[in-house]
């Protein structure tokens, strides 16, 4: 170990001091403005509660129940059905994610031929070509006034997809690495944040009817959280020998088999963090919920957003409460899900 | 029983040719070895029989029947893997049994049939544990039981003594030869070590860079070796190579080296007509390898009868049970193995005196075996003023 200076401990822990208290000051904020009454939520009288002076259970009553008067003027209604609906959608859209990419996480860890990962400017240049050739088709198509019709969406996505395929085999010629596979086409999912296909999913959600429904905001999220499950899988089977699947076919096996009696098994550790990861990622979506849900599917970060009355402003109390009941479940399933949390599974299978 | 045959087989890796278009029949019943240094392909061939890779080109048959399209699982034929594969997560039993399982036999015929197996392989104690658990050994064993205990038609076994310990391979390589006696079942045995080869198959097929070079019985591929590369590969230390001239000297052809030269009496000496059918036409080849195994070299600190020629001992490793001599022979080094009892001091000076029964001569150019004295006349033996 190298000499510290004493001036160099204090800084150490006056660092940690700082840092810790960035970190836990609002949890702690958060955890007794969860049992502070009304009187006590704003500093405005001049006085600052640091810990609830008269402790009161009003606020989990007040989002757990069907409570009208004292602060909701309107129809407010408890946050149980946005509870409701951000386990449905959350869970949903993991399976979805999870069912799919998992799939496909394997099928590439197996069978693809990539030699490695593509130059972002290859990477990004192909995502270019593909827009430009897009182009004239959205003007063509709101010309024809099929841009917003059922059919006028799928024959769009069909030509999007053969000329993102006929671009990576044009490329391919000039860079002899990855493109025109299958999990260039994945990257590329990974490459748009959300906000970008926002407004044309709501187009397409509006005339599939897909506004407002479980169904509508589980396939989003699946979508979108597919290719971390795809990347993250990916890499946990490219961990487990080759010729383990391979061994199963060779004993009598089909393909499908061997996957799910012998590879399966061996990720499930990587397969239980990845669904709490991408379990968190959907629980905790709020752009994608309010722009697709309105009245009866709104998740509990879009229930959170509206708690608010014209007569004292933000509800600080319920908010708070709500907030404390939403890290439950992630909570609870990363303890549930813990003891499959570890790597190492394979060890015996190959020797060294 | 089954018998393989592998017609004109290439199999491409991207811009790797890893075999290629391979011949090759294995027997009923047979105890056959491929044998090659790493990357020969030897892994692809396997991999090529049992249908986990398809042929680009070329058809593999088994029994007659052609079988490219059969999927793997539908061949009958068990592989044990370089890596053993053994299911990590699964015991001993569950190993074993996995096979038979996906075949849907009963219950008390799986326990029946996996208890028998593991007791012929003395793993039936272990039947329990886990992999991680089990030596380097105990794995082989489970991983020749998964193989067994479903009864294929053929076995495909890859590298499996490898990372074995010296003693632990020794005791393995007896013990898998008794198996295949008592199982009679065709049984190929990739190795990169040219003993297993030896001492335990029936052929040895010898491949490099994806193309096989021979395949013969194992005194053949000693005995008469295809070429260079099969000379070198087999026998250890290997075979010692030298260059020599060749020149005309009125009937008889020369084959000069610096310190001594063979003499290819009369003009219709076998190996004069071999030499000039390998340089395709008339002409004699300027060039020529003569090749000598260590086994077949003399080293005495006198002159004796026959060939002599003159050396100078550069290193003594003297190894127990026989002693490899390095000798420096003109601008060659050359390796011999003498008996233990002999005493040679760095630097001294010696007269090689090798057996004229076993002298090859080899293409210069593509490394092709043409003349072997034990199957001809032998050659005269001049020694060279120095
Ligand atoms: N799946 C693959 N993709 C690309 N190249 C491959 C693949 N499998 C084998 N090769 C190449 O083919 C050649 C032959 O490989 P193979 O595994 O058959 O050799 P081997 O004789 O078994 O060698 P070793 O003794 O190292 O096991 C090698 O050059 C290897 O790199
Ligand atoms: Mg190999």
């Amino acid at each position: 170990m190298y000499q510290t200076r004493p001036w160099q401990k204090v800084l150490r822990y006056f660092t940690i001091i700082i840092v810790s208290i960035m970190f836990f000051f609002p949890t702690y904020w958060m955890i007794t403005m969860s049992f502070k009454p009304k009187g006590e939520w704003n500093s405005a009288a001049g006085t600052i509660y640091w810990v609830p002076q008269n402790p009161t259970l009003d606020n989990y009553k007040t989002v757990l129940t069907e409570y009208r008067g004292q602060f909701f003027r309107a129809n407010q209604s408890s946050a149980l059905p946005s509870i409701r609906s951000s386990i449905v959608v959350s869970i949903g859209g993991t399976l979805f994610a999870l069912l799919i990419g998992t799939l496909a996480a394997y099928g590439i860890s197996r069978h693809s031929t990539d030699t490695g990962d593509l130059p972002w400017y290859i990477a990004v240049g192909r995502l270019g070509l593909l827009v430009l050739v897009m182009l004239p088709f959205i003007v063509l198509w709101a010309r024809l006034g099929i841009l917003a019709t059922w059919y006028g969406i799928l024959t769009f996505t069909i030509i999007g997809i053969v000329a993102d395929q006929i671009i990576g085999r044009v490329l391919g010629k000039y860079y002899k690495g990855a493109v025109g596979s299958l999990s260039f086409s994945i990257l590329q999912l990974r490459m748009f944040p959300p906000m970008a296909i926002l407004i044309p999913v709501m187009i397409m959600w509006s005339t599939f009817r897909l506004i407002d429904t479980w169904y509508g905001l589980v396939i989003v999220y699946g979508v979108v959280t597919f290719p971390f499950v795809v990347w993250l899988m990916k890499s946990f089977f490219d961990d487990i020998p080759k010729e383990l699947d391979e061994a199963a076919v060779v004993d009598g096996s089909s393909n499908w088999r061997a996957f799910f009696k012998v590879v399966l098994p061996l990720a499930k550790g990587g397969l239980a963090s990845t669904a709490l990861f991408v379990f968190i990622l959907n629980w905790s979506d709020f752009l994608v919920a309010l722009l697709l849900t309105s009245r009866n599917w709104g998740t509990i970060p879009v229930f959170l957003n509206k708690l608010v009355s014209s007569e004292i402003g933000a509800q600080h109390g319920p908010k708070a409460a709500l907030g404390l009941l939403a890290v439950i479940p992630p909570v609870v399933f990363g303890l549930l899900i813990q003891q499959y949390l570890v790597r190492g599974l394979t060890f015996g299978a190959i020797k060294k | 029983m089954a018998n393989l045959r592998l017609e004109n087989v290439t199999k491409r890796f991207g811009p790797i040719t890893a075999v290629k278009a391979l011949n090759l029949e294995i027997r009923d019943g047979e105890f056959f070895s491929i044998l090659g240094p790493p990357g020969a392909g030897k892994t692809t061939t396997l991999r090529l029989i049992v249908g986990l890779e398809k042929p680009d080109e070329g058809t593999v048959y088994i029994d007659g029947e052609p079988a490219n399209e059969i999927h793997p699982g539908k061949r009958d034929i068990a592989m044990v893997f370089q890596n053993l594969a053994l299911y990590p997560d699964k015991t001993v039993f569950d190993n074993m049994a996995y096979p038979l399982r996906e075949r849907k036999l009963p219950k008390d015929e799986i326990e029946r049939l996996v208890q028998a197996t593991a007791k012929s392989l003395y793993i039936d104690h272990l039947l329990k544990r886990k992999p991680a658990k089990l030596s380097g050994g105990e794995r082989q064993r489970v991983a020749i039981g998964r193989a067994m205990v479903r009864k294929p038609k053929a076995y495909l076994l890859d590298e499996p003594l490898a990372n074995l310990d010296a003693l632990l391979r020794l005791e393995m390589r007896v013990e898998l030869k008794r198996l295949q006696g008592e199982l009679g079942q065709t049984l190929v045995y990739v190795t990169h070590d040219q003993v297993e080869a030896m001492s335990m198959a029936d052929r040895i097929a010898v491949l490099n860079k994806g193309v096989l070079q021979q395949c013969d019985t194992p005194e053949a591929v000693y005995n008469f070796p295809a070429n260079r590369f099969v000379a070198t590969t087999i026998g250890s230390p290997p075979t010692n190579f030298v260059t020599a001239d060749v020149r005309p000297h009125g009937d008889n052809l020369l084959l000069a080296h610096s310190v001594f030269a063979l003499a290819v009496e009369g003009g219709r000496h076998p190996a004069r007509a071999a030499l000039e059918s390998a340089a395709a036409g008339q002409a004699l080849p300027e060039k020529v390898l003569i090749g000598f195994r260590p086994e077949d070299v003399r080293v005495s600190t006198s002159q004796a009868n026959g060939c002599n020629v003159p050396a100078q001992v550069s290193v003594v490793e003297p190894l127990g049970g026989e002693t490899v001599v390095d000798l420096r022979m003109g601008g060659d080094l050359v390796k011999a193995v003498v008996p233990p009892t002999q005493r040679l001091e760095e630097r001294r000076h010696v007269w090689l005196n090798f057996d004229p029964e076993r002298v090859h001569l080899f293409d210069a150019r593509t490394g092709q075996r043409v003349y072997t004295t034990g199957q001809g006349e032998p050659f005269a033996c001049l020694e060279a003023v120095h």
